[in-house]
């Protein structure tokens, strides 16, 4: 009996790991993906380019999709079902192609990516881009547990990182970039991802 | 009749200042603002703002001049009540904003509306030195702008947090809550306003369409909301009820049972189509601003 009990605590300890959300490991996960994320980074950028957009799944199951339409005087935000008639018109309406749109999205269902974008940085006055991809594996999906996302940024050029890792702001200065209040670790020279309870 | 030009200048002095605290502030063109500006000249280096370059500044100003609604206020801070006043000045009288961030940058101190600004020096350390914020990053009077306001004007949310130290911008140091927002408004700009809503308390507004139109028209209308329903961060089913931003309503329509919003924040105006459920949910508090021309009437 006394045996028996022993065990409770134990099953609790497993339970928890298991819903703990560091189980992922995310670089494992990127080279496991990497072809998919890559292209969706590479026509991401492309597209973006030549007329800013960012794409958001805004439920668990990835059918709502929430597109935020930058023109030169107003971004739009509207939110479809995927593949609704009604995305198509309106990605039209404003100039944008149906078509790469349509591949991100099914890209980024099939890695559970869950939003993308743009960001720009300065260092000394230059402007730079990079593309933040935000990843939720179903695997997190726990109730009663903090939602918590990994995101991937991806540079244009080679990064600088400390001995453990972590995004440098330069050569020179050897503080910790952060980007939208969080720390970056090194994927490879290019992307770094981070932990966070936001996706964006 | 000796007694009677010093009696003569009282009067006008009395008449000049209730003349002030009624009509608020000068009108000025973006023009005039321009062409003011290029007849200036900083050096690049100021000894109260030593983090803040001189070029950048005044390309800053430029900007601001030029195109108002471009003005951000970083990624991640608690700016938006400074960011969201500042649609005022630099739409109704962007030359006295200029002098007044010329003025700050040349003295250290400046004047607005008979309000005398003398920020702390760790605020003039600070400004120029604000980083991962995006385009605020290289805006030094913009990161000027927003430090001088919000360590200026004070209020219960910032009691814990007297002092600025790095990375205040992002703490209760620079939150703004409904009471400063509007005080900004009256005592900078003179502006009446007509206000509804609170910090914590929704403002139980019946008919939420015909009250933002009806609002839209009389002036400029900002919305206090919450945030975490707008600009959604994470798919936490649970999130707070209180207002964290502040947005500048400029339009909105009713398209069958939908309403079609446009309004500024973050350095742009963004439209988007939301349910009335959602419109009363998220706002806490509508303040419009009242001009001379409409109380007059």
């Amino acid at each position: 009996m006394r045996n028996k009990q022993a065990h409770i605590p134990l099953l609790i300890v497993i339970a928890l790991y298991a819903c703990s959300c560091k189980t992922l490991n995310i670089s494992r996960y990127y080279h496991h993906h990497q072809s998919t994320l890559d292209s969706i980074e590479q026509m991401y950028t492309v597209a973006n380019k030549e007329k800013p957009f960012s794409i958001e799944f805004t439920d668990r199951r990835f059918d709502r999709v929430s597109l935020e339409l930058a023109t030169d005087s107003l971004t739009y935000i509207y939110e479809f079902w995927v593949g609704e008639d009604r995305m198509q018109d309106t990605l039209r309406k404003y100039g944008f192609s149906t078509r790469t749109v349509n591949n991100l999205i099914t890209n980024m269902r099939s890695v559970d990516c869950t939003w993308i974008n743009n960001l720009d940085y300065y260092t000394d006055e230059r402007k730079h881009s990079l593309t933040y991809v935000t990843l939720w594996p179903r695997a997190f999906n726990f109730p009663f547990v903090k939602k918590k996302y990994y995101i991937l940024t991806y540079f244009q050029q080679p990064q600088y990182f400390d001995g453990e890792g972590n995004l440098l702001v330069g050569r020179r200065l050897r503080r910790i970039r952060k980007i939208n209040a969080e720390a970056f670790r090194r994927i490879n020279d290019k992307v770094c991802y981070t932990l966070s309870d936001r996706f964006r | 009749m000796k007694s009677t030009p010093p009696l003569l200048l009282l009067i006008i002095f009395l008449s000049t200042l209730s003349l002030r605290s009624i009509g608020g502030p000068g009108h000025s063109t973006r023009e005039e603002t321009l062409t003011y500006l290029q007849s200036t000249h900083l050096s690049d280096t100021s000894i109260y703002w030593p983090n803040a370059r001189g070029h950048l500044f005044l390309e800053n100003l430029r900007e601001n001049v030029r195109s108002p609604l471009s003005m951000y206020q970083g990624s991640n801070t608690n700016f938006c009540g400074y960011a969201a006043f500042s649609y005022l000045p630099l739409h109704d009288d962007p030359l006295q904003y200029v002098r007044f961030m010329l003025a700050l940058y040349t003295e250290g101190h400046a004047t607005w509306n008979n309000i005398k600004f003398s920020p702390s020096p760790e605020v003039m350390l600070a400004a120029g030195t604000l980083r991962f914020k995006g385009i605020l990053d290289i805006h030094p009077a913009d990161q000027m702008w927003f430090l001088v306001l919000a360590d200026h004007f004070r209020s219960y949310l910032n009691l814990f947090h007297r002092k600025f130290y790095t990375g205040s911008e992002d703490t209760f140091w620079a939150a703004c809550n409904l009471g400063k927002f509007n005080r900004m408004i009256t005592r900078l700009m003179g502006y009446k306003t007509r206000t509804v809503g609170s910090d914590l308390i929704r403002p139980g507004i019946k008919d939420v369409y015909t009250y933002l139109e009806n609002a839209i028209q009389t002036g400029t209308t900002f919305l206090y909301v919450n945030n975490t329903y707008l600009h959604v961060k994470n798919h936490d089913k649970s999130r707070f009820s209180f207002p964290t931003h502040y947005i500048v309503l400029t339009d909105i329509q009713r398209i069958g049972d939908i309403f079609q919003i446009i309004y500024w924040d973050y350095g742009g105006r963004t439209l988007r189509q939301v349910t009335p459920e959602f419109m009363k949910k998220i706002i806490f508090g509508v303040v419009c601003c009242i001009k001379e021309e409409a109380h007059e009437k």
